[in-house]
């Protein structure tokens, strides 16, 4: 794999260039104090310091809210125009690129969901390795996920070590000739090496409702769904259809959700099959850690750390991870 | 299994009162309309479409009928929600549309031969009603038929005047039941004032050679599992067909897993033997 090096110097000329192939965007702090994913225009430099940004990638290939169908009469039901203006999006994390894995694994398995592919087809990837800190857990639980990206940037002393990891990457790599050098020393370790090798998946058996700390930390759960909103895994949503306004045509939209609210389980008339909240709470559990439908028993858990940093009750479910996975080995 | 392709449009043709809540609607789906790939008119009993109403929304709703060359779709659905609220005010001629089929139905390759136990509690005749029909439209390729139906009262008896015809048949044996019996309609002689489990007593039943469809409320599986088991039904005999919140249909949305299951892709129908130990299932 070419490696090239990219010395500090060279970055902001570097951020230009690829300004001039697409729409830029990147962790950015702001004057709140909090670091985004969000365009970064010609002279607003990304943080590729702070470890995780308020929501993750998914907002790119998911929006919080998007038209997914029109209606007009004598029409039907069409497609929206898909998007496809294209973007780069810099300074992923390799749980977040691993986050992406699975959702492309939910939105592009057959048939391919049609807005998901388009925005997934428009985004260039460039990953940025990280060093952990005590909310991460993707050394000691590493997700089992590849880590997707077309460039990678290996952060060294001097700048970063780019490696391309695609015809894409490579592509991009040669609109950057003049920025990037030669570098002959050993390639360091490939995104994916970053997790460490990964534990045996924990079994899919019912999880054990003896335990007391289902009900105990559910005690503690506001029910905010904040967890799964800042999980770049959770893509849970629901189809909303809004009437025009001459009410004659219509437009469909699908709005994240979250299984902690009380209307995700629930049928027409009322009926819901997750009335207690500790139920809420070890279904999203299960769903986090044992996956579920054709991804079942691979953990969607990449270990962001984001669950536990947005919890306002400051719940964190990897301890009960870490017991029920010992219990199981 | 339908694409995220957008739904066909389908033209109401008639709408049928049942009960003072649910109507069987018939739709027609023009010639040639498919869902990426999927034609929504061809489908077997059990499983489910995904029916628009244009500015009210999209719901799940099971097959109530056979497929037809005219590509005629039958539908019984009760007023309960808002898309079938919408339904319920729509007029013949009024343009809907429609997804699917969706999931997996009734096995019916596991029933050939065999004797056949129906068990509908109130809408859940819709599902089991396209099983009959498919069942008796090639009945000699099965052992004894049975269905046991049970509804709050005889006016919420969905398809009387089915059940009155289907009395008559010598090759199917009717038992109804009502939990409140006002006046059961003499015209339906096989009906009587008990609860659905109760028409299981007395019934002959060979239980090695006896699969158990079933589509009801949750209560109904509650109550009705243990006399079958007691009766020494096998739990993989026992085939459920469970209501969720199917929005997507295409195991995306994750709002009809049942545990680690799907409804909208592995089920609706599941054989009771794996919905054993899984939380909320029943």
């Amino acid at each position: 794999m070419p490696l090239f090096l990219l010395p500090h110097n060279a970055l902001d000329a570097c951020l230009q260039r690829l300004r001039s192939v697409a729409e830029l965007h990147g962790p950015r702090r702001d004057t709140d104090g909090l670091c985004r994913l969000a365009p970064l225009p010609e002279g607003v430099r990304p943080d590729l310091t702070t470890l995780r940004t308020l929501l993750p990638a998914k907002k790119y290939l998911l929006p919080p809210v998007e038209t997914t169908l029109t209606f007009r009469p004598g029409e039907g039901y069409r497609l929206p125009r898909l998007p496809d203006t294209p973007l780069i999006l810099l300074g992923l994390h390799p749980c977040d690129l691993a986050a992406i894995a699975y959702l492309d694994r939910q939105f592009l398995a057959a048939p391919p969901d049609p807005t998901y592919a388009a925005r997934r087809a428009a985004i260039t990837l460039v990953g940025t390795g990280c060093s952990p800190d005590g909310y991460c857990s993707c050394l000691t639980h590493p997700s089992p996920l590849p880590t997707p990206c077309d460039l990678f940037l290996h952060p060294v002393e001097e700048g970063f070590l780019v490696t391309a990891e695609s015809d894409r990457g490579k592509e991009l790599c040669r609109s950057l000739a003049g920025l990037l050098q030669a570098d002959r020393r050993c390639p360091p370790p490939s995104a994916r090496d970053r997790f460490a090798p990964p534990l045996p998946p924990p079994s899919t058996e019912e999880l054990d409702l003896s335990l007391p700390d289902w009900r105990e930390l559910a005690d503690h759960c506001l029910g905010c769904g904040a967890c799964s909103i800042a999980c770049p895994t959770c893509a849970c949503f629901e189809l909303l259809e809004y009437a025009t306004l001459d009410a004659a045509g219509a437009e469909r939209r699908r709005r994240w959700d979250s299984c902690l609210f009380k209307g995700h389980a629930m049928v027409a008339g009322g009926e819901s099959f997750q009335q207690e909240r500790w139920q809420r709470f070890r279904y999203r559990y299960q769903h986090k850690y044992r996956g579920f439908g054709p991804l079942q028993g691979l953990p969607s858990c990449v270990g962001c750390g984001r669950c536990r940093v947005q919890c306002p009750s400051g719940l964190d479910l990897r301890p009960l991870a870490e017991r029920l996975e010992r219990r199981e080995a | 299994m339908s694409s995220g392709s957008p739904p066909c449009p389908a033209t109401l043709l008639s709408i049928r009162p049942l009960s003072g809540d649910t109507s069987l609607f018939t739709l027609q789906v023009p010639e040639g309309a498919q869902v990426g790939g999927e034609q929504p008119w061809q489908f077997e009993p059990g499983q489910f479409l995904q029916l628009s109403v244009p500015g009210a929304g999209e719901a799940p709703i099971s097959y109530c009928g056979v497929p037809t060359p005219d590509r005629r779709v039958e539908l019984c659905i009760r007023r309960v929600g808002r898309v079938t609220t919408a339904l319920h005010h729509a007029l013949p001629g009024d343009q809907l549309a429609v997804r699917g089929p969706f999931g997996r139905g009734f096995p019916l390759r596991h029933y050939l031969g065999r004797d056949i136990l129906l068990v509908a509690g109130g809408l859940g005749m819709a599902p089991l009603r396209a099983l009959l029909h498919t069942l008796l439209a090639e009945r000699q390729r099965f052992g004894r038929l049975t269905l046991l139906y049970g509804a709050k009262a005889p006016d919420a008896l969905l398809f009387r005047h089915e059940l009155t015809d289907l009395a008559g048949r010598k090759d199917l044996l009717l038992r109804l039941a009502v939990d409140r019996a006002v006046a059961c309609p003499a015209a339906i002689p096989s009906c009587r004032e008990a609860l659905l489990p109760e028409l299981l007593d007395g019934l002959a039943l060979t239980p090695g050679r006896t699969f158990v469809p079933v589509c009801g409320p949750p209560s109904l599986y509650r109550a009705l599992i243990p006399p079958l088991l007691a009766r020494g039904v096998t739990p993989d005999r026992i085939h459920l067909s469970l209501e969720r919140r199917m929005q997507c249909g295409q195991g995306r949305c994750g709002h009809c897993a049942v545990g680690s299951l799907l409804c909208c892709t592995e089920g609706p129908v599941f054989a009771y033997s794996t919905l054993l130990g899984i939380e909320g299932a029943l």
